[in-house]
């Protein structure tokens, strides 16, 4: 069995302790987990549980209190790591919840952004950016600026922003929760599309259990804080996936329940 | 409707120019000079020159001070973003001179630098400064710390960070600083030619009430109002076309501190 | 510092440690001013640059003989007439153009526009006018504030929340009642930002205002010493305008502070 792209191995957060008041409380305690390379892994858990917290520390915006992360067989976090490499050298992307579009820059610059900064903008670089705009509908809104492009083509944008250096891995941190239940189909869709043509590896954060099921290989329930693994689900459902008719699936109901019992 | 309030606003127009016309014809020109003195001199002015050497010398004193006074003043929050330290130190300096009353040192800027240009510029320089300093230090620290995560994460170096997110961030707030400074910096330039010069919009003013010359104060004024209100009115285009992305109703209240 | 230090920053609390480093820096910094000061003087002479110790000496002398206070009260005199008239009129005029939409639109640009004519510049003609006594300097102190109070007020009332002011009328309130209890009380908030920023400033436009006509003041002083290239006199002129004004913006943020304490439907008001 090949070796997984990510090893979590006890992971362990809490926030710094404030002088004179007691230890903090650990957010995340004892997580272990890993993904293999090319999987689309979901991670479901109630808001507030330290999902982001686990995304900040893998994408390396943030420390490890306890435990240890190994990436690619390279070991990039643990309690006595204290440098940061905030992308792992652009190794690791990470999708947001908020799109943090510049609002200065149109739609293009926005998503040949990391090119710019990685030095990497040629015609090459262009072409596939505009490859990218055209594969999520973006077409014809390459120089709007981001307050006149609705919440949906903005996260569009950012998604193909992080395609566009293509990082071997992804984080998503509930990118589509705050668009309406139609677009979010239709980003899900997307996101579908555009992973089976590239196959990367991608760590999907969510809270709800739908889009956990319609989206991942397996998916990873969290519990409540201190935030460790509940238990996992294989997703037998083959690909490709039609997202706007999952319900029909034979296993979904089955899985749905189970999860939905985890998580509680 | 919209012409409605137009056809008012003349009205209030003619009103105010009738009563000063009155004022003028019941109290004499000496004191009150009149529209049409007022108008026919300005013009006069333009046409022989005299206008364009006076306020040429008054809006170069403003222009070279906003620069002199400006650039530290937007550059100095950028070079200290990373040290809090360093700005937590200058900050009772910086609110000390912000609050001091900077044209108080008119009369020793001219001991130093004589009636020439060069005292004028130092005035307009030091009121400028401070108020353009703040401006830009609140813009730089309200800059969205996500946005910087999320370009770290692409692989921005600090250098990057700058360029591409702290400073078009802080655009906003810069021009907002030098939209209220400008009326300071002419009002500065103004009052240092009052005190001493041999040349500038101040000195027409002062040499106009010297020699009972109502007229030639008025024109003095309403040229220096008008540069006032031109001077803002670029910064106002300048904003508006830099920052196009912005959406529509982020407006500020203005202040025009002459 | 790597960007996880920005985020621990935010949560972490700051320990006693940075707080002496940024006090002891301020020292430093107050005293590395204070000996360029005197380099100044030794460097370029006591024409330009007057050193510090002979500046406190004069300012010394001058409180000993009286010059200061006397000097500071008619500075003083001139602001707080021209503060109250300037504050008065810019807090009433938005309620007399309250009732009035159409004038108020009419007239808005016209005040706008004037707020752009430098101030000090009308100080000649006003003494033309007036002659060289304080009328002149109390006038242009009255424009400031003026301006400031007017600005603040104006938006202040406009900004007053229409359904509170019709449910006052509902209640059967008369549109004076309604102006004191519930546009006035709105705006107070504002109005005590105006007066906070305007006291300052007319102190400040009452200095420059001696500049060009006055027979004493703390302005009067330091122009007076100019002429007469009495440069320590200049420096101890500046010193005390500067403090003055200092210390008069200190007090009426003090007081802020205070008369907030206990007016618990302030919080409420966040505006």
């Amino acid at each position: 069995m090949a070796a997984p792209m990510l090893d979590i191995k006890e992971l362990g957060k809490r926030f710094p302790a404030r002088t004179g008041r007691e230890p903090p409380p650990w957010i995340i305690q004892g997580m272990s987990f890993s993904v293999a390379a090319g999987e689309l892994l979901t991670i479901v858990g109630p808001s507030g549980a330290g999902k982001s917290t686990l995304l900040n520390i893998i994408a390396q915006i943030d420390n490890a209190s306890a435990g240890e992360i190994v990436f690619d067989g390279e070991r990039i976090a643990g309690s006595d790591v204290k440098a940061l490499h905030p992308g792992l050298n652009r190794r690791i992307g990470y999708v947001t919840q908020d799109d943090n579009l510049l609002p200065w820059r149109t739609t293009i610059d926005n998503v040949l952004f990391p090119c710019e900064v990685q030095g990497t903008l040629d015609d090459a670089a262009r072409a596939r950016a505009q490859e990218l705009i055209g594969a999520v509908g973006l077409t014809g809104f390459e120089r709007y600026y981001p307050h006149e492009l609705s919440g949906g083509m903005r996260k569009r944008a950012a998604l193909i922003r992080t395609l566009v250096y293509d990082p071997p891995m992804i984080l998503m941190d509930e990118p589509f929760a705050a668009v309406d239940a139609q677009t979010r189909t239709q980003l899900q869709q997307d996101l579908l599309r555009l992973w089976s043509l590239k196959r990367k590896t991608i760590l999907f954060v969510t809270h709800d259990i739908t889009e956990a099921i319609a989206l991942g290989d397996r998916s990873l329930v969290l519990t409540q804080r201190p935030a460790r693994i509940a238990a996992e689900h294989p997703i037998p459902i083959p690909r490709p996936r039609n997202v706007k008719d999952i319900f029909a699936m034979p296993n979904f109901a089955t899985i749905y329940e189970r999860i939905r019992a985890d998580v509680q | 409707m919209r012409w409605r309030v137009w056809l008012d606003r003349l009205i209030v127009l003619v009103i105010l120019l009738a009563a000063w016309q009155a004022g003028s014809l019941w109290l004499g020109n000496y004191w009150l000079s009149s529209p049409w003195a007022v108008a026919t001199r300005f013009v006069a002015s333009l046409l022989n020159g005299e206008m364009l050497f006076h306020a040429s010398y008054t809006i170069n004193e403003a222009l070279i001070g906003c620069v002199i006074g400006g650039v530290p003043a937007v550059l100095l929050p950028f070079l200290l973003r990373r040290q809090p330290i360093v700005v937590a130190i200058l900050d009772p300096f910086m609110v000390g001179g912000y609050g001091a009353p900077k044209l108080a040192f008119a009369p020793l800027f001219i001991l130093w630098f004589g009636i020439g240009i060069e005292s004028k510029i130092a005035l307009v320089a030091a009121v400028v400064f401070f108020i353009v300093y703040f401006s830009t230090l609140s813009g730089v620290r309200a800059l969205e710390p996500k946005l910087v995560q999320m370009a770290q994460v692409v692989g921005a170096n600090e250098r990057q960070v700058g360029r591409h997110i702290v400073f078009p961030g802080a655009v906003p707030a810069i021009f907002a600083g030098f939209r209220i400074a400008v009326p300071y910096a002419i009002g500065g330039a103004v009052i240092a030619e009052l005190i001493s010069s041999n040349r500038g919009l101040g000195y027409l003013v002062q040499t106009g009430a010297m020699n009972f010359d109502t007229t030639q104060v008025f024109v003095a004024i309403v040229a220096a109002t008008i540069i006032v209100h031109a001077f803002i009115a670029v910064v106002d285009l300048g904003e508006r076309f830099l920052l196009r992305w912005r959406p529509r109703g982020a407006s500020l209240i203005v202040d025009h501190g002459t | 510092m790597s960007s996880a230090d920005i985020t621990a920053g935010l949560t972490e609390s700051r320990t006693i440690p940075r707080q002496w480093l940024v006090n002891g820096g301020r020292f430093a910094l107050a005293i590395a001013l204070l000996l360029a000061w005197e380099w100044g003087a030794r460097a370029f002479g006591p024409l330009f640059f007057a050193p510090p110790l002979a500046t406190a000496q004069r300012i010394v002398e001058m409180a000993a003989n009286g010059k200061l206070f006397t000097d500071i009260i008619a500075t003083m005199r001139v602001s707080v007439v021209g503060f109250v008239i300037g504050c008065i009129c810019g807090a009433g005029l938005p309620f007399i153009l309250r009732p009035l939409p159409r004038v108020t639109a009419a007239v808005e640009p016209f005040i706008m526009a004037s707020q752009g004519i430098p101030k000090y510049a009308l100080t000649p003609w006003l003494i033309l006018w007036f002659g060289i006594g304080d009328a002149p300097k109390v006038i242009v102190v009255t424009l400031f504030t003026f301006y400031i109070t007017f600005i603040t007020v104006f938006a202040g009332v406009r900004g007053v929340d229409q359904r509170l002011i019709n449910m006052a009328r509902i209640i059967g309130a008369s549109e004076r009642a309604i102006a004191r209890k519930v546009i006035w009380v709105a705006l107070l908030p504002f109005f005590f930002t105006g007066l906070k920023v305007a006291l300052p400033r007319a102190v400040s436009a009452a200095i420059v205002g001696e500049f060009l006509v006055a027979t004493e003041g703390v302005g009067f002083s330091i122009e007076r010493a100019r002429q007469l290239s009495d440069t320590t006199g200049v420096f101890a002129g500046i010193v005390v305008a500067v403090a003055l004004v200092l210390i008069i913006n200190a007090v009426v943020n003090a007081l802020e502070r205070h008369t907030l304490k206990w007016r618990p439907t302030d919080r409420d008001m966040q505006l």
